[in-house]
């Protein structure tokens, strides 16, 4: 076994045998198991006051041992709250430790000086202002929220404010220090979830078998019940040495404690979240036996501070060494509740009466035990309401009728400091919900149980329905023996099918009416019985509806205390049983999760090209094109942007630049099919293309939209290299392999985008530069425009096409990746007036040209004719992708067309931006696709799609630029500069 | 293509940590960083091995173009296998990775036959960022970054693996130095200085980092 914890297991710790010690007050003397160092104090602060505790405790058993009872005040009604649960859900106990928020006051370990406060109050826990809203109880009635915002309207800014002012658990602080949390994966056979009895049976079984075991708990140690429902003996404690010891002679179980199984996904990828991270587990199978939680009984007061579930008094005790109370009154319903009545004796805390909702009692002899030890044992009765300020004083307990209705006129008062409540459980299944378990409800035991689990999840103990210890062992060891054998390995079982209760531990109705209210359902939100009434007789009588309306389940413990009761209270409205009802979605992260642990460490990744370090060292600015880095434009002292970018342009029409196009996809292609592949994946036509010629290629989708674009050289009869979109490549990519798994063509595809770099030698002076570093013919007649040549350029093996994309004489040059910087250098060293230009000037460039960009100038509806790429659509081929689209289209009225337009703007006045739209008698006609000054033009020009009758030479039309001035354009044909395209065929 | 001048794509990824190079196989790589000692074998050692040449073929006829040059020829896809200093990896049912050893020119040889060309056997380009990372701790770094679970594979199962690391599409083998856990991973060379950085930042909060291919290769090592 491997172990692994958040929180340190205390060395020295006590254990079965030891002797007791004089305990500090408020302490009880040493208890044998119990998780809390006595050598080592901690001191604090809370609310600004000085305690100290123990290492091992958490904030809430240290303040509890110092006699403090409030720790916290409630959402709605700024009640006073103590502790319910000591299990990881007690929301009104929510503390802010500096820029730590929501600290869980129940479970968090205690820490050295921690400086704490309660959250959610004005003035301090204890004279909290806010608690008059309480006052006025009656003026907020439920779903307050949704009619205080419907009307008047006009109030509704007002509502925002005062709900944003007076609500809110906790207070961001926004200079907090930056917490690594780095996410890990991790891989197991088999994932148990809950380490308590039948959790550590079944790992135990399933790490027998063979298999690789993660068993995860939330607690700090492992054990759950065994350690603390002892019933005033050691037994249980006993149990539970035996089964650590087994456990760790298994060196295929990882134990990881203060560990949560935050929710469920497809494949059972399982998030594990600790103190420190989130651990993303893949296991193969998943075993749920995360046990149920203890559910509160409802009655006036149930939230006073005293009033508490019994297994948290039992946590207390046993884990902390803790006094919960002198004196407790036990509420139950079922053999828990005895069990919880010895615990306390045992520990010297007096126990006037046991109240036992059902009028049987216990069928078990604990109730005999009982009042053996003097214990007053109320069968048929239940508590009507609790007395005190701001804690328990008192009980009022009367008997039931038939209906379980309470029969006041025979009140009887019972004083106290303590009030445990063990009326039922609640499964812990969200894993089991989120995995797509088919639940039901099983009446034997009043709870919804695994009906059909999906494969590879399996289910034990009590969110299993299965109680009683005994039987939670078997059960543990069938699940872990079942898991074992869907993992492939060798397992047996004493039982095969779930053991069954005899009597249910949950009572069916553990909620007493109260006409002064403040019987709490939800202790998160504030919510008493009558809310659920009020919500029903609004209509809002389906658990879904209700959950929204009334918030219930919505707060920060998530419904876990009261998802249950709020079933049961719309089962008896409705008059049907809480399975017809079912259950609200339990989605995952089914527990709150910092948002810290979800973000884990960023990763960002980016591309840079092999000549990177070259731009650099040339001052680029970058921009990111996808997640490539590329060179904006080159900086230089005392110039501005434009005027960069406009020299940038200036020296590629007049002399020669040299642009970085590496981040163009990059595809070879091989095989005897391959020319008929490119027929029927690109637009134009491939198979009649020339050894040592290039041609524009157009990409469609099925749809006849147009996805991307390059340019297509055939190296050899059954050899091409193809270019894409900067951003296309990977998705053209898996296009290609996915179209050619269909029809199975002699193919192969080679995605060399990164493999090969690429620049763009272009302008009148390129070919001149060039000729000095290579020994290709670069004559016309031996190397025109289109073609492609693979030569050596500086001493480099190079592909070069014959390319106009700016609109210049000009040579792509490709170059493998490692000896790409070799080639750069060399062309920038032949001669000074080479000048390296970026994306900005290349995009000014085209647009003289009237070049488009695929996904700038095209969207995700254009089909090529409106984007005046008829001419590369050649339809009488037999097939191409997108063909029957394109044809379907062409009989239907086009929609809008891109057109080229030129304006002139009065000096100092508005100048369109891309995406501005065309306007036409107060309506959209089109927008702006490309814009800019054109200095070889001298003009603005730009690319805009307008609609179709707009779409004719010199036809005006207006442009609504910033500040909604209009500027008017008008159709201008393109090219804008060198229509003829003399310049790109230069001889 | 010319087989000289070569440069890796962490050229400048290394550079700052002036690194003493070593030129293999015409590329320049960091033999030792500044301060290395043989801890790396406990924590983790993060290595630049992109120098090493690669032959890259797919298509049909690839296996048996390889098996008739007598290339040791992995029966399954996914899985490896070494050859002479280097290694075979195949990468799928038709397609093939061979890299050299420090001192191997098979590869080499290999690139230059495939530029022939042969009905059913394609070349592919490999300008590959290749890392080895190894060291005592390296699983920590690998469960970090990937959700692999290489874990569980012993570098005697020779397995590759096709996945993603902090983001980026990577191959992976184990390939042990001796006792120490390594594994061999291959990437875009363009994503290179974004992988690199990632992963040495990482190695470095678990008290790893950079290692030069000396320490890793004895045979690089005079």
């Amino acid at each position: 076994m491997t172990f692994s914890t958040q929180r340190p297991v205390t060395a020295g710790a006590p254990d079965i045998g030891a002797s007791t010690t004089p305990a500090p007050p408020g302490r009880l003397p040493v208890i044998a198991g119990e998780w809390i160092d006595r050598t080592r104090r901690l001191a604090f602060t809370f609310e600004g006051k000085a305690f100290s505790g123990f290492d091992g405790d958490t904030p809430s058993s240290a303040l509890w041992a110092a006699g403090v009872r409030i720790l916290g005040r409630s959402f709605k009604y700024h009640r006073p709250r103590g502790l319910l649960s000591m299990a990881n859900h007690d929301i009104n106990a929510l503390m802010q430790a500096g820029p730590r928020l929501n600290l869980r006051a129940d479970v968090e370990p205690l820490e050295a000086a921690l400086n704490l406060t309660a959250v959610n109050t004005h003035g301090g826990v204890d004279v909290d202002r806010a608690r008059l809203l309480g006052w006025f109880g009656g003026l907020l009635p439920v779903g307050f929220y949704y009619k205080a915002f419907h009307k008047p309207k006009a109030l509704f800014p007002f509502w925002e404010r005062l709900f944003r002012r007076i609500t809110g658990l906790g207070r961001v602080e926004f200079d907090a220090p930056h917490v690594r949390t780095p996410k890990r994966y991790d891989f197991a056979d088999l994932l148990v979830v809950g380490a308590g009895p039948a959790g550590l049976m079944a790992a135990l079984t399933a790490a027998r078998a063979g298999a690789k075991v993660v068993l995860v708990d939330e607690n700090a140690r492992i054990g759950g019940s065994l350690g603390y429902q002892r019933g005033g003996n050691d037994d249980t404690l006993a149990r539970l040495r035996a089964l650590e010891s087994q456990l760790a002679e298994l060196p295929n179980v990882s134990v990881r404690t203060s560990t949560l199984a935050a929710g469920w996904y497809a494949d059972h990828w399982v998030p594990l979240v600790d103190a420190k991270r989130m651990t993303k587990l893949r296991t193969r199978a998943v075993l749920v036996a995360g046990g149920a939680y203890e559910q509160p009984a409802v009655f006036r007061n149930n939230d006073l501070p005293g009033v508490m579930l019994a297994s948290a008094a039992q946590r207390l005790i046993y884990r902390y060494g803790v006094k919960p109370m002198d004196n407790a009154v036990v509420l139950t319903a079922n053999a828990d509740g005895y069990v919880a009545a010895l615990d306390l004796l045992a520990q010297g805390i007096g126990v006037p009466a046991i109240v036992d909702l059902r009028p049987e009692g216990d069928a078990s002899d604990l109730p005999t035990r009982a009042r053996q030890l003097g214990i007053q044992v109320l069968e048929g009765h239940c508590v009507f309401e609790a007395e005190g300020g701001n804690r328990l004083a008192a009980v009022v307990v009367c008997p039931t009728d038939a209906d379980g209705r309470p029969q006041t006129s025979a009140p009887q008062r019972i004083a106290c400091d303590g009030l445990l409540m063990s009326v039922g459980w609640a499964p812990a299944a969200p894993l089991l919900y989120q995995a797509g378990t088919r639940m039901g409800f099983d009446t034997t035991v009043q709870q919804f149980v695994p009906r059909e689990l999906p494969a590879g999840m399996f289910a034990a103990g009590r969110v299993n329905g299965v109680f009683a210890l005994e039987a939670k062992l078997l059960d543990g060891e069938r699940a872990g023996a079942e898991a074992a054998r869907f993992l492939g390995f060798a397992a047996t079982s004493r039982i095969t099918d779930r053991p069954t209760e005899t009597t249910s531990p949950s009572h069916p109705w553990p909620i007493v009416e109260h006409a002064s209210g403040k019987n709490f359902i939800d202790f998160d939100e504030d919510l008493q019985l009558r809310d659920f009434y009020n919500a029903a007789q609004e209509g809002f009588d389906n658990i879904e509806l209700m959950k929204r309306y009334t918030t219930v389940g919505m707060g920060a413990s998530q419904g876990k205390h009261s998802n249950m009761n709020a079933i049961r209270i719309l089962a008896r409205i409705r008059g049907r049983t809480p399975g017809d009802i079912g259950t609200t979605t339990a989605r995952p992260f089914f527990h709150p999760v910092p948002m810290s642990h979800l973000a884990g460490r960023g990763f960002s990744p980016h591309r840079e090209t092999p000549l990177h370090s070259r731009h650099e060292a040339l001052r680029a600015v970058w921009m990111q094109a996808g997640i490539w880095l590329r060179p904006e434009y080159y900086a230089a002292p005392d110039k501005t942007r434009i005027e960069l970018v406009r020299e940038e342009a200036a020296a590629v029409r007049k002399a020669v630049g040299l642009i970085d196009v590496g981040t163009l996809g990059k595809m070879e292609l091989f095989g005897p099919d391959a020319g008929e592949f490119l027929e029927r994946v690109y637009t134009a036509r491939f198979a009649n293309l020339k050894v040592g010629m290039t041609r524009y290629a157009v990409m469609l989708d099925e749809a006849g939209v147009v996805i991307d674009d390059g340019v297509v050289a055939r190296l050899a009869p059954e050899h091409f290299y193809f270019t894409t979109t900067t951003t296309g490549a990977a998705t053209v990519y898996r296009e290609l392999q996915r179209l050619n798994a269909m029809w199975g063509l002699r193919i192969g595809i080679v995605n060399a985008t990164g493999a090969f770099a690429a620049m763009n030698l272009a302008g009148p002076g390129s070919r001149a530069v060039l000729a000095g570093l290579t020994a290709l013919d670069l004559a016309d007649a031996a190397f025109p425009y289109l073609a492609v040549r693979i030569g050596e350029v500086a001493g480099v093996t190079c592909r070069l096409m014959r390319v106009g994309f700016v609109g210049e004489l000009g040579y792509e040059i490709h170059v493998p990746a490692d000896q790409a910087a070799r080639v750069w250098d060399a062309i920038m060293a032949a001669d000074a007036g080479v000048r390296p230009f970026g994306v900005e000037a290349q995009r000014l460039l085209r647009l003289e040209k009237g070049h488009i960009i695929v996904g700038q100038d095209t969207d995700g509806l254009t089909q090529p004719d409106q984007a005046g790429l008829t001419w590369a659509v050649k339809t009488d081929k037999p097939f191409f992708v997108g063909k029957r689209s394109v044809e379907i289209v062409r009989k239907g009225a086009v929609r809008q067309r891109l057109v080229g337009f030129d304006l002139t703007v009065a000096p100092g006045g508005p100048v369109p931006k891309e995406c501005h739209l065309v306007i036409r008698d107060g309506n959209i006609a089109g927008r702006v696709t490309s814009i800019a000054w054109s200095d070889a033009l001298q003009r603005h020009i730009g690319l805009a799609f307008v609609e179709p009758d707009l779409a004719v030479d010199a036809t005006p039309f207006f442009i609504r630029a910033d500040g909604g001035l209009m500027v008017q354009a008008k159709v201008a044909p393109t090219p804008f500069y060198d229509p003829a395209g003399a310049r790109q065929k230069l001889a | 293509m010319t087989a000289t001048m070569r440069t890796s794509p962490l050229a400048v990824a290394v550079a700052g940590r002036k690194p003493e190079l070593r030129e293999v196989h015409g590329m320049p790589v960091p033999a030792r960083f500044p301060g290395e000692r043989d801890t790396w074998k406990a924590t983790i050692g993060i290595c630049d091995v992109s120098a090493l040449v690669r032959a890259g073929l797919k298509g049909p006829g690839a296996e048996a173009w390889l098996a008739a040059r007598n290339v040791p020829v992995p029966a399954a896809a996914n899985s490896w296998t070494h050859a002479g200093g280097g290694l075979v990896a195949r990468l799928a049912r038709t397609e093939f990775l061979i890299e050299d050893g420090c001192d191997d020119v098979a590869a080499a040889r290999l690139r230059a036959e495939l530029q022939a060309g042969e009905p059913g056997v394609y070349p592919v380009i490999r300008q590959d960022c290749a890392l080895a990372l190894a060291g005592a701790a390296v699983n920590e770094l690998l469960v970090q970054t990937c959700n692999a679970d290489f874990a569980s594979q012993s570098a005697a199962d020779s397995i590759v693996t096709l996945t993603q690391m902090v983001g980026v599409s990577v191959t992976v083998l184990r390939d042990d130095r001796g006792t120490v856990p390594c594994y061999r991973v291959w990437c875009d060379g363009t994503m290179g200085p974004y992988f690199w950085e990632t992963l040495i930042g990482i190695a470095e909060e678990l008290g790893g980092g950079p290692v030069g291919i000396a320490s890793l290769f004895a045979d690089t090592a005079t």
